[in-house]
């Protein structure tokens, strides 16, 4: 029986959500299955060469292989291969977190339902169907977001519901641009002289992005997910979700490479880059609550993403996929840090309330700075080498454009110094902070130092991975 | 032509001009009265306007329109079972009541419907006729009333059910394929069942 590589890449991990929903008594277990089949299935779609034929037992599988659904093509292309790999093995990845963090949780099914669809998305040829299916998957995405078990915090009177709400509001609210935008290029393919589709499918386009990337004004959804969600959680959707949605654009671009020629795009993009790194710098400068700066620091990171995409040069878009890479981590070591704290500021997490524990949760403390330093860009990390390549490529254009995209850095920096102060503030009337020290689970603290230390490893060896972003990126020969 | 096709046809013709209205009418009730029976008796009798519409595009296969209309009322009913359990974990008793602001609202439903009216008779949507252009705008107007103006978990989510609506008898009209027609009502049922999952979570928490 012959296998085409998309039936594999689908019906594994879906298969395995359903035999993870039924161990959902024993997370580790849950945990192992999930990031083993993760890992396994990124691994295969990584190295496996599209032209060759496995055999196994009675099967034979061929990745490149297209399948066909209602006479729609899914088919594994060089380019989907690394996306899918990244988006596979981030989630395997923030499975292994979340062993420890949610028990029990429906992440683990949930979670492998959410990376499968995403990955059809990059799979499917149609972008009207990728539409539909990152929708599905975002919406699927506010089951483990609000998990009664694991709500990170319970403030005072805010509704619990609202990160959750406003993230299916925003993605929904993107869906009918996505999915006209392709029916007014394909319109225009067909009357070439019509540019009122092409202007329309452009601003179309354009708007439903912003909103999916959380750019200013649609950017309140992007705080508020970060304020409600577990640690795993918001790792998942600001690195996952995020990554998928990233690759889709790069799929539109390829698909439409008379969009990119015809409308100023690039210039569109760079603006759009800038104003949500500057404006993200200010609203992350001026924040008092650390789940909001964990917001608006990603804002800032999209922006510089968008930004690097509209110098129109391979490097951009190299440098895009590095920051897209070093993402996971940063936020991953912010999160979990965040937790700890939360935990002993009742839950809440605004300067008032955690003033001086990070005498008593260091560890903690010690990961959201170094999370933090990194995803806002400043050494030691790999956002950094990615940041400096960005504002030396700006700098060539414009000099003004790399002053204002380090600007929107140093206003996370900023407001990461400041919450540091009052992590460190210690009580005027007594020598020794008042309140016990945090109650480490020790896997947990093992998790922070390696995390910790592959973010320092890869800040001091971005060698490492650059030579993978710039392959990534040679297949997008966009703009 | 099939005479059952034939005098749906020529039902859902005289129909669908008043089922436009129908839309508005059901989506003003839910804006403006409080009470969630009520709300949830208007949202189902849109769905059953919407489904009347349905079978203006799909005059050859009226069993689409029929599972569209299905599909909405299965979404009426998840959210009844939601907003029962949120009802009984909040000890309150069901009266009527108009919503909080009401000439804040009356005032922001005509105007937007005004907007829809217009943007329909001035925006032409290419290949949608002219009841349904409205219908769509109407729709889209409702969304963003609801989304724009609401606290409510449920309430949000019928704008959102709204802004879909709109969209499909749009993009059916473009593209009146059962993949698509498909998925669109799998991410309706996935948002319905996302939306009764927040509104009892709110409870829980």
């Amino acid at each position: 029986m012959i296998l085409p590589g998309p039936l594999v890449i689908i019906a594994l991990p879906l298969a395995m959500a359903v035999v993870l929903q039924l161990l959902r008594h024993w997370t580790m277990l849950m945990a192992g299955l999930g990031a083993a089949t993760l890992v396994l299935i990124g691994g295969l779609v990584l190295l496996a060469p599209l032209d060759a034929v496995w055999q196994v037992s009675n099967f034979t599988v061929e990745f490149g292989r297209p399948l066909v659904i209602l006479g729609r093509q899914l088919v594994l292309q060089p380019f989907d291969q690394l996306a899918i790999a990244f988006l596979f093995f981030t989630t395997g990845g923030l499975f292994i977190v979340a062993w420890r963090l949610l028990p029990h949780s429906n992440f683990f099914p949930v979670g492998l339902v959410i990376v499968t669809l995403l990955a059809t998305a990059l799979l499917v040829e149609q972008v009207v169907y990728a539409a539909l299916l990152v929708e599905m998957a975002a919406i699927l995405t506010v089951f483990p977001l609000h998990e009664p078990s694991s709500v990170a915090s319970k403030r005072g009177g805010a509704p619990g519901a609202l990160g959750g709400m406003r993230y299916m509001v925003y993605v929904t609210l993107a869906l009918p641009g996505l999915m006209i935008t392709q029916l007014f290029l394909d319109l225009f393919a067909i009357f070439p002289n019509d540019q009122t589709l092409l202007n329309t499918a452009a601003v179309l386009l354009s708007i439903s992005f912003a909103i999916l990337f959380g750019a200013f004004p649609f950017q309140s959804w992007l705080s508020r997910v970060a304020l409600d969600g577990s640690p795993p959680m918001v790792t998942f959707i600001f690195t996952v979700n995020f990554g998928a949605v990233w690759f889709m654009l790069l799929d539109y671009l390829r698909t439409y490479p008379w969009l990119a020629e015809q409308v100023p795009l690039a210039q569109l993009f760079l603006w759009l880059g800038l104003l949500m790194m500057v404006l993200g710098g200010i609203l992350a400068a001026a924040q008092q609550q650390l789940g909001r700066l964990v917001g608006y620091a990603t804002l800032v990171d999209n922006g510089a993403m968008l930004l690097a995409l509209g110098t129109q040069q391979v490097e951009g878009t190299a440098l895009a996929m590095l920051l897209l890479i070093a993402r996971p981590f940063s936020l991953a070591l912010m999160t979990l840090g965040l937790q700890g704290l939360r935990r002993l500021g009742d839950g809440a997490d605004t300067h008032r309330l955690l003033r001086g524990v990070a005498w008593r949760a260091p560890w903690r403390a010690f990961a959201f700075l170094i999370g933090g330093i990194s995803l806002a860009g400043f050494p030691i990390s790999l956002s950094f080498d990615a940041r400096w390549g960005l504002y030396r490529l700006l700098a060539q254009e414009e000099f003004t454009w790399a002053l204002l995209a380090l600007l929107g850095s140093a206003g996370v920096m900023f407001g990461l110094v400041r919450s540091l102060r009052v992590l460190l503030k210690r009580s005027p009337t007594v020598k020794r902070p008042v309140g016990e020290p945090l109650v480490e689970d020790r896997i947990v603290l093992l998790l922070l130092v390696v995390l910790i230390l592959a973010t320092l490893f890869l800040g001091f060896f971005p060698q490492r991975v650059s030579h993978l972003v710039y392959q990534m990126a040679s297949w997008y020969t966009i703009f | 032509m099939n005479p059952v096709l034939y005098w749906i046809d020529r039902l859902s013709a005289l129909a669908s001009g008043p089922a436009v209205w129908g839309v508005f009418l059901t989506g003003a009730i839910i804006y403006l009265i409080a009470e969630w029976r009520i709300r949830l008796l208007a949202f189902l009798a849109q769905y059953f306007f919407v489904g009347i519409l349905f079978t203006r595009l799909f005059s050859e296969r009226p069993e689409m329109a029929l599972l569209k209309t299905l599909v909405g009322w299965l979404v009426c009913g998840a959210l009844y079972l939601s907003a029962r359990i949120r009802q009984d974990a909040q000890g309150r008793q069901a009266a009527f009541s108009w919503a909080a602001d009401i000439p804040f609202r009356a005032v922001a439903l005509a105007m937007l419907t005004i907007v829809a009216y217009l943007a329909s008779q001035r925006y032409a949507l290419p290949f949608v006729t002219g009841e349904l252009a409205l219908t769509c705008f109407l729709l889209v107007a409702l969304a963003v009333l609801f989304i724009g103006t609401e606290q409510d978990v449920v309430v949000v989510g019928v704008g959102i059910l709204n802004l879909l609506a709109a969209l499909d008898i749009f993009y059916s009209t473009q593209d009146p394929g059962l993949l698509v027609t498909g998925l669109l009502i799998i991410v309706s049922l996935l948002v319905a069942l996302a939306i009764s999952y927040l509104a009892v979570v709110e409870v829980v928490e």
